[in-house]
């Protein structure tokens, strides 16, 4: 099996390698990898901002059929710290061989499920001691997940097989909610207009921009007309 | 003390899981009369399958009196399937940072009541903060759980009620189900902590991991992971059968809400007729 290198490929509108490369840039990452898992098209896809050279060494060796940080996370629902298996043989010669490209063995694989079976795995890497990655981790993990499952539907949803099956199923409640925000309410505004706590106004949002496969509110809100979802104003 | 059990050291605690599927047969089928699956006296369903976490308390005997279980809401889980009633058949939440928990249940044929180190309260108090760490360790913020109207009266009296509600209150067996959103956030830890009286880490260190495993101590090997390769080979996605293709088709074709909530209910009706299989109503329903 081989690794697709989707930066290569044509994607409209998105950038892959360049959202990595952002990802890495706003949570003082060096590197950022995908692999994901398409069991509808049997295939792995992966791409990367490593250097080159590495990437080239990687893919000759087969070392993605038997990443150990791939295949760990793809059997956790939490993210999987690299320090879990410093101790298998399989991450110590791969990491031997990582190490002479700059690339440092503190880092976590972050896994994502989606619907149909299909599975992703987000990696990040940082070279810097364990205490700094542990606060480092603390403080950026929620945005590193939003940018894995963005990342993952992005893919899947490339591929045709997947993009027919694919469109976003959003609730009653969240379309309501994104209704009032096309409306220029603030997520309070809604909360107070809906008698709902500021809270359960933003899972739902989280949840509306993940179904549109939107990172920003507008974006989503965007997406929503566009589909019909709800009505510009 | 609490146990995080996930896919990748599952092979080491088959004991300690069993004790789990035990009591979840003697909870969900016997207590609450829930039409759950029990094969050889242990609950068992298609989402254990999918290699979801498992929080459990162990008291001090090393025995499981409590647990619950976690799984991504960006895939399958049991509110995208047969708790979909609870939503009013509304699509449930998805998002990076939102996980589902299930199966939550407490041994009240071991504890007792009171607020000691053995009561009822006290497991409840120690599951959630050890569910509620180990959600906020993975970044996650929120958590919708699927529970029983006495296991909410547990989780308010606990002060740590949920902030809120989705769908309705639904019959279930003997009882009723709803699903209820909890924030992960350091607030509410410290006050489910503060309630029950617990300090440090509610964790079990990596010495006691050991002792607990079926064959203690087993070091160094680690389970042979086969590769991705292996993966992608064993999970061979079953082609659909013309019906669910039928049903996939219907989806797609839908112009408008109606027709397709129409398709929905025609295939989640095939389903309960097991004529289209689970696998296939996840994807018809997302």
């Amino acid at each position: 099996m081989s690794v697709i290198d989707l930066s290569k490929l044509p994607f409209p509108e998105n950038d892959l390698k360049s959202f990595l490369d952002q990802v890495c840039e706003a949570n003082e990452l060096d590197y950022a990898a995908y692999a994901g898992i398409n069991p509808i098209a049997q295939t792995v896809h992966g791409f990367v901002n490593y250097p080159d050279e590495w990437q080239t060494l990687y893919v000759d060796q087969g070392f993605q059929n038997r990443d150990p940080a791939l295949l760990a996370a793809s059997r956790s629902i939490a993210p999987v710290d690299w320090q879990r298996l410093r101790g298998e043989q399989s991450f110590k010669s791969i990491f031997r061989a990582a190490h002479d490209f700059g690339i440092s063995e503190q880092g976590m694989t972050i896994p994502v499920r989606g619907p149909y079976g299909d599975m992703g795995m987000f990696s990040v890497t940082r070279d810097c001691p364990d205490e700094e990655w542990r606060l480092l981790k603390r403080k950026v993990l929620g945005e590193l997940q939003t940018a894995a499952v963005h990342l993952h539907d992005h893919v899947i949803s490339s591929q045709a097989l997947t993009r027919v099956l694919h469109h976003p199923a959003l609730s009653k409640r969240e379309i309501e909610i994104l209704q009032w925000i096309a409306a220029g309410k603030t997520q309070q505004d809604v909360a107070d207009i809906l008698t709902i706590s500021n809270r359960t106004v933003e899972v739902h949002l989280r949840s509306g921009r993940s179904k549109l496969g939107a990172l920003t509110t507008s974006q989503a809100v965007g997406r929503a007309i566009g589909l019909g979802l709800i009505h510009p104003l | 003390m609490i146990l995080v059990v996930d896919g990748l050291n599952r092979h080491r605690y088959t004991k300690l899981l069993d004790q789990m599927f035990e009591l979840r047969a003697r909870v969900f089928r016997d207590r609450l009369g829930w039409d759950v699956k029990v094969e050889d006296g242990k609950e068992i369903d298609e989402f254990d399958a999918l290699d979801p976490a498992y929080i459990l308390g162990l008291n001090d005997e090393g025995r499981v009196v409590a647990c619950v279980r976690a799984l991504q809401t960006t895939g399958p889980h049991m509110l995208s399937d047969v708790f979909s009633a609870i939503l009013d058949g509304e699509p449930p939440l998805r998002s990076a940072t939102i996980w589902e928990s299930t199966r939550f249940c407490v041994d009240t044929d071991v504890l007792d009541r009171g607020t000691s180190r053995h009561s009822v309260s006290f497991a409840t108090c120690e599951l959630m903060v050890g569910a509620l760490e180990y959600s906020r360790d993975a970044g996650i913020t929120d958590i919708v759980t699927v529970i029983d109207p006495i296991m909410n009266r547990v989780l308010k009296r606990s002060d740590c009620a949920p902030y809120d509600y989705l769908g309705s209150t639904t019959p279930m067996g003997k009882t009723s189900a709803m699903a209820a959103l909890l924030d992960c956030t350091d607030e509410r830890i410290d006050r489910v902590r503060a309630f029950a009286g617990i300090e440090g880490d509610v964790f079990a260190d990596a010495e006691t991991e050991a002792a607990l495993a079926d064959d203690a101590p087993a070091q160094g090997g680690g389970a042979d992971m086969g590769s991705l390769f292996d993966l992608v080979q064993a999970q061979p996605e079953p082609q659909p059968t013309e019906l669910e293709q039928y049903c996939l088709d219907q989806v797609a074709a839908a112009e408008t809400d109606e027709e397709r909530d129409a398709a929905r209910r025609l295939a989640a009706e095939l389903c309960r007729a097991g004529m289209v299989s689970d696998r296939a109503l996840a994807a018809i329903n997302c």
